[in-house]
């Protein structure tokens, strides 16, 4: 599984994944600022973009992914667990590429992580979003039975545990990092955490989903269909990770 | 003369079946299944008393709703199976762009480890968004 022939390099523990589609205006900035609090490799996923992403990246100093079909942010995301879990790295870090994720929050994120307290720390910004997402919060998690704060936060820690779950098969049949992956890791035991961590408005683009009503609608009820579906596995799973 | 019509449709999608089927344009394992519906269309057409029959033994009062009932059923069916099928296929294709990626940064990675003077030359994307 880990037959990545670069056995015998001493490489970092930890790894940055940050998928990206058409965020050349604003990727080589995000990976600057996260070089400056940190000194994790980077690996940016390039979601098919038609802009200079993936030059733009590189020359900033991250690896790049160039994903020769869109797989959508989860799909991404995972490719980049996919090949963190190749490349034996024990913690891998998600952030998003359009400068919402302040680097110099990580720190926090990891501790949990680091520490065995859980196998996914989720940087949790409540008082970001508008009322909408809010809404959805509240929807997402009264449908799931997930106990988190920000369950479409793409800001994460996953230990090795976690990234070998979501490195699998039943992971790609997800079209979205939120409930579904949560539900996952938790029917598998995994305990995850909620970390309050400041988050920035986004420097550009928007929200791939929460830009348009239909696109909500749809993603609303394709996520609460899921959460519904996958309730009483949750809901069992639940009790080991509320102990921590 | 309805009958007969019913059955000689149901030949004829039996006929297409074949020929899809030998031109490779159907793959042998929906051909099957295709055929016995194709045929068991035929005979219905050619034999609407074997409905009428059944339908009696159920007490249905009127024949072509079990007919109708039937069918429909049938495609229910075959749709649920086909997008269960569906669904493995997009996992699958999803898996595989993933390791496409995935050994195209790696190659790219050994490349620039062998050669690092042609890194900027390879930096440019050829096939993406294909």
């Amino acid at each position: 599984m880990a037959t990545d022939g670069y056995k015998g390099l001493s490489r970092p523990a930890t790894v940055i994944l940050i998928p990206a589609f058409n965020e050349g205006d604003i990727i080589a900035e995000v990976i600057r600022s996260i070089h400056a609090a940190c000194n994790y490799p980077i690996l940016v996923i390039d979601d098919a973009s038609t802009d200079n992403t993936i030059i733009q990246a590189e020359q900033a100093g991250a690896s790049v992914i160039p994903l020769p079909a869109q797989l959508g942010a989860w799909g991404a995301t995972q490719t980049g667990l996919r090949y963190a879990m190749r490349q034996g790295y024990e913690y891998a870090i998600s952030m998003d590429a359009d400068g919402q994720h302040e680097a110099d929050s990580i720190a926090d994120l990891v501790k949990p992580v680091a520490e065995g307290v859980a196998d996914v720390s989720i940087g949790a910004c409540t008082r970001r979003g508008s009322a909408l997402r809010k809404f959805a919060w509240i929807l997402m998690k009264q449908a799931s039975g997930l106990a988190l704060e920000d369950i479409t936060s793409g800001f994460r820690v996953y230990n090795r545990k976690a990234i070998r779950q979501l490195a699998g098969w039943r992971a790609t049949l997800l079209d979205y990092q939120d409930i579904g992956v949560l539900l996952l890791l938790q029917s598998k035991g995994l305990r995850i955490v909620d970390v309050e961590v400041a988050m920035l408005p986004r420097i550009n683009g928007k929200s791939r989903v929460f830009h348009s009503w239909l696109m909500v609608v749809y993603y609303m009820c394709h996520t609460l269909m899921l959460g519904l579906s996958k309730r009483r596995l949750a809901r069992r799973y639940q009790t080991p990770q509320a102990a921590h | 003369m309805i009958s007969i019509v019913t059955g000689i449709i149901g030949l004829l999608v039996a006929i297409v079946i074949i020929v899809l089927m030998r031109k490779d344009s159907l793959h042998a394992q929906h051909g099957l299944g295709w055929i016995i519906v194709a045929l068991g269309f035929a005979l219905l057409g050619f034999s609407p008393e074997i409905v009428d029959a059944v339908a009696k033994y159920l007490g249905i009062a009127y024949p072509p709703v079990l007919a109708l009932t039937l069918g429909i059923a049938i495609l229910v069916v075959k749709i649920l199976l086909m997008d269960i099928d569906r669904s493995r296929i997009e996992v699958r294709n999803q898996r595989l762009v993933q390791r496409v990626a995935m050994l195209e940064a790696d190659l790219k990675k050994l490349n620039k480890s062998l050669n690092p003077q042609s890194n900027k030359e390879s930096s440019n994307n050829d096939d993406q968004h294909s």
